[in-house]
């Protein structure tokens, strides 16, 4: 290396040094997840599933984007990765005034973008008021800052007295407001021309930082810079030395110098490229854990590691509450009950999932601490001869004699199972499910369609039965579209849906049930009184599993094999932000 | 030949625009739509996804969407834009040109040089051991998919403790200057594409090429030459072959919008930049301008295999003119 590189290396080091000084560090330690101090060295591969479309996270909802802006982009809070508490992160501290609806982030010192540039609360306030609640931003969430008081559409302000205090004022308290404000913080200073206050049209911010953008463009405040990319190939990030967290002994992370993400399509091609040694970690499957398994106790250099997921989709078998033929039977809880007993939890967790997923919730996931009701005891087994006498008592009996049954009035219950043929997962589910139906003289015609049309198909109520995964999340309130009754997710029972966007549902069509549930949701928004919200969802969760809106099947748990090159390793999805071990993996 | 070229390429025109309209009408009967992906996010309202049709021109009626896309081809050539990549179709189509290419072009190459010299050595050593060999290894490559034979080699390679198991180059080659040893892995990572997608290749080019060189040898010019007492390496290479590679050449020109479509499942086996993932990915997500541009790319490059091919045949064969 020539003298004059090695002594701009050694000024930038001490510059980089004296920088990291200033800042307002946050220690992180997770001795309770087996993490011990690593040390900074050596480059990470993981793995992305496709090209990212672009490098703005706001410019498009897409999993590989949001992984990478997981890693170079920060938020104001994030989770505890152990006990997915909500952490300082950006914001060093906060209060909330007494009423709940005035939060005063004071903003950590010494933070810089990947430039040079400080970051202020000029940009926090940016990137709330120009890019998230951008209605126009593919990826913002504009709505979620408009709040309805007495009938009347208020909006959330942001305001920066100084560089390091940013004061939200919500019109109303809200509950969840600090668990959503895991949004990642963009540069003013480089997104300013995309931005209405920069003189560009609302939705022109969906166009920065295409992928075809020089990367010095892309700046963030987060562990990893963007380093090169290569279209179809690979993202290279290098580590930011002047990252504002520290281990416990004081090294500052991230550990890896390097971070590559492979572009690697397709499960199959990630399994032989994480065996060939070219991926230090693969999130699999449970299909896939026997094959992994079997060479980590041959001896491979790899472990695998499972832990109870939170995140992550527990499938569900939906009738169509709706459905022109059978609607008044699929919208009969009896029916469902019934149907429930014909759902065999057990074997699909055993042959499915190889025995890697357990009983889910009504909806919420088992590994959550706070929120999940145990209504193991509500929910009604596997019992073939218990579900054909509950389909006797409504009615459904084989009257014609041709093996199956018939409805009151003659028609045999012969309906589509609609899943997702993409997946060995679900394509396995739905002819266990099928057979099964079958045994009790409930005929279901598979109907395969793509995994990209599954919730469209569903959406559109074009569909008499359907298998489904939707996620988890550490609170109810974040998947309200889905569970609340009239919802733009309740797809099971469209009836209930407004008329029109954003009107009022359509009550008359609930039952009293879903009425409840429609008041808990309500509800569960403004209360600040954290145990009377989880009252409120427990109860929730409690109606859910004897009236069965839907027929949940398991949850599957995490999987992901592991190099034994790599550690401090936690189970990473990528994709929730907010949520990220990459700076804490070390290579050893 | 001058006018003949004209009239080719003025009938090309219209059957452009028909196949436009067909490809539009394809992929807009496909259920579904771009904006459904958004749908089960849960910072999307169905207003927002209303805004985001209205953004993306979705709202529009199907025939001005395509009035729009196929007037701003004409008079800017400007094919749209990319809903996914949010920016112009030809920058997606474009950065991933060149390894197309490269990789088409390079299996191409493989296939015809092991093809046609095999071709002929079977037509010449008929009913012999070679013979039977070649034509046993050509029907199994043509019976046996590429995508299988990628997926078998890559098991091969993880067997023996290989690393080479897809994409271009290793990861720490990737995205930096060419090097000789760059080079080096990026032939080590190549054979199996050319072996893969090359072997379908090899078996139909080699099966014609022996049929056709069949078929000559038994006519009554190379009789003539042979009975002039020309020497048998001559009479094969300058009589025979020259006449029996012709309908190879028409292939030849076929198997051009193999670029796009030819290799989409081997390509993603074996996790090759190409095209042909995108035209699967942009057909699967409804990016409908990128779709369509591909479809039509693959229409205008069969058109123009084919009459390349028509000239090349006038250029090789004395008999054919097109005056």
């Amino acid at each position: 290396m020539p003298r004059k590189t090695l002594m701009t290396l050694a000024i930038a080091t001490v510059i980089a040094v004296g920088g990291a000084a200033f800042a307002q560090p946050k220690v992180v330690s997770y001795p309770g997840l087996g993490m011990e101090p690593g040390t900074v060295n050596g480059t990470l591969t993981l793995s992305l599933a496709d090209s990212p479309p672009t490098f703005m996270y706001y410019g498009q909802i897409d999993n590989n984007t949001q992984t990478l802006t997981g890693v170079v982009f920060d938020s104001l809070v994030e989770f505890n990765l152990e006990t997915y508490a909500i952490e300082p992160a950006l914001a060093a501290s906060w209060d909330v005034s007494a009423d709940g609806t005035v939060y005063t982030f004071h903003l950590r010192e010494g933070v810089k973008w990947h430039d040079g540039t400080p970051f202020t609360s000029a940009d926090v306030v940016f990137t709330y008021t120009q890019i998230i609640t951008n209605p126009e931003a593919r990826a913002g969430d504009a709505a979620q800052f408009i709040y309805t008081v007495d009938g009347e559409q208020r909006a959330v302000t942001f305001a920066a007295p100084d560089d390091h205090t940013v004061v939200i004022t919500l019109p109303a308290p809200s509950a969840a407001f600090l668990l959503q404000q895991r949004f990642p913080m963009m540069p003013k200073h480089k997104l300013l021309a995309y931005s209405v206050e920069g003189g560009a049209a609302q939705a022109d911010i969906n166009n920065a930082w295409s992928t075809d953008t020089p990367l010095s463009e892309v700046v963030g405040t987060g562990p990893y810079k963007y380093d090169s990319y290569v279209a179809g190939q690979k993202v290279g990030l290098v580590r930011n030395a002047d990252y504002w967290k520290v281990d416990a002994n004081g090294t500052s992370l991230p550990y890896a110098e390097r971070l590559d993400y492979l572009v690697v399509r397709g499960n199959e091609a990630q399994a032989a490229q994480f065996l060939a040694g070219n991926l230090d970690t693969l999130n699999i499957s449970g299909a896939q854990f026997p094959d992994f398994k079997s060479r980590e106790v041959a001896g491979a250099d790899f472990r695998v590691i499972t832990s109870p997921a939170l995140f992550g989709s527990p499938p569900h078998v939906a009738f169509n509450f709706d459905d022109p033929t059978f609607g008044p039977w699929f919208s009969d809880v009896a029916f469902r009950r019934a149907m429930e007993q014909a759902i065999d939890r057990d074997r699909i967790i055993d042959d499915v999932y190889n025995g890697l997923a357990e009983i889910p919730g009504t909806p919420t996931a088992p590994a959550d601490g706070t929120f999940y009701e145990d209504t193991k005891s509500l929910m009604l087994p596997f019992d073939l001869a218990a579900a054909g006498a509950a389909l006797d008592a409504l009615g459904i009996k084989d009257t014609d004699g041709n093996g199956v049954r018939n409805v009151p009035g003659g028609k045999d219950l012969e309906f589509s199972l609609t899943y997702n043929v993409d997946s060995g997962t679900f394509t396995d589910m739905a002819t266990i499910f099928q057979n099964d139906f079958a045994k009790i003289g409930v005929k279901a015609n598979l109907v395969g369609v793509s995994g990209s049309a599954l919730l469209g198909t569903g959406l559109a109520g074009d569909y008499q039965a359907i298998i489904i995964a939707l996620g988890n999340q550490p609170d109810p309130e974040l998947r309200k579209p889905i569970w609340q009754p009239g919802g733009s997710l309740y797809y099971w029972h469209r009836a209930t849906q407004p008329a029109e966007p954003g009107g009022a549902p359509n009550f008359d069509a609930m039952a009293t049930w879903e009425r409840r549930v429609y008041d808990i949701f309500d509800q569960g928004t403004t209360l600040v009184d954290r145990d009377a919200r989880v009252a409120l969802y427990k109860e929730w969760q409690r109606l859910n599993a004897v009236n069965v809106p839907v027929i949940m099947v398991a949850k599957p748990a995490n999987i992901a094999a592991v190099h034994d090159r790599v550690g401090n390793y936690v189970y990473n999805l990528g994709v929730i932000p907010g949520y990220n071990p990459v700076p804490l993996y070390y290579v050893k | 030949m001058f006018a003949y070229l004209i009239r080719r390429v003025a009938i090309m025109v219209p059957t452009i625009l028909l196949v436009s309209v067909v490809c539009f009408v394809v992929i807009q009967a496909a259920p579904g739509s771009f904006t459904d992906r958004y749908l089960e996010d849960p910072r999307m309202g169905p207003e927002a996804v209303a805004r985001i049709n209205v953004q993306l021109g979705l709202d529009k009626p199907l025939y001005q969407q395509y009035l729009r896309w196929i007037t701003g081809i004409v008079t800017k050539g400007d094919f749209g834009f990319s809903f996914f990549a949010n920016r112009p179709v030809s920058t997606v189509i474009g950065e991933r040109l060149f390894w197309t290419v490269v990789i088409a072009g390079i299996t191409m190459l493989f296939s015809w040089v092991v093809a046609v010299p095999l071709g002929i050595i079977t037509a010449l050593r008929r009913n012999g051991f070679t013979d039977a060999v070649s034509s046993f290894i050509g029907y199994v490559g043509l019976a046996v998919p590429d995508f299988l034979i990628a997926l078998l080699l890559i098991a091969l390679v993880l067997q023996t403790g290989g690393t080479q198991v897809g994409g271009l180059f290793s990861p720490k080659y990737i995205g930096v200057p060419w090097s000789w040893e760059k080079f080096l892995d990026f032939l080590n990572h190549m054979w199996i594409p050319i072996l893969a997608i090359g072997t379908t290749g090899v078996a139909s080019v080699m099966r014609q090429m022996r049929a056709n060189l069949l078929d000559v040898l038994n006519a009554d010019y190379v009789r003539t030459a042979r009975a002039k007492g020309l020497a048998e390496r001559r009479v094969i290479n300058r009589h025979a072959v020259r006449t029996a590679i012709n309908p190879l050449v028409s292939m030849l020109g076929l198997s051009l919008p193999e670029l796009i479509n030819g290799t989409i499942i081997a390509s993603i086996v074996l996790n090759l930049p190409t095209i042909g993932p995108l035209l699967y990915d942009s057909l699967l997500a409804k990016d409908q301008y990128v779709a369509m541009t591909l479809l039509l790319l693959a229409s205008v490059l069969l058109m123009v295999g084919n009459l390349l091919a028509d000239v090349a045949l006038a250029w090789v064969d004395p008999r054919i003119r097109y005056d």
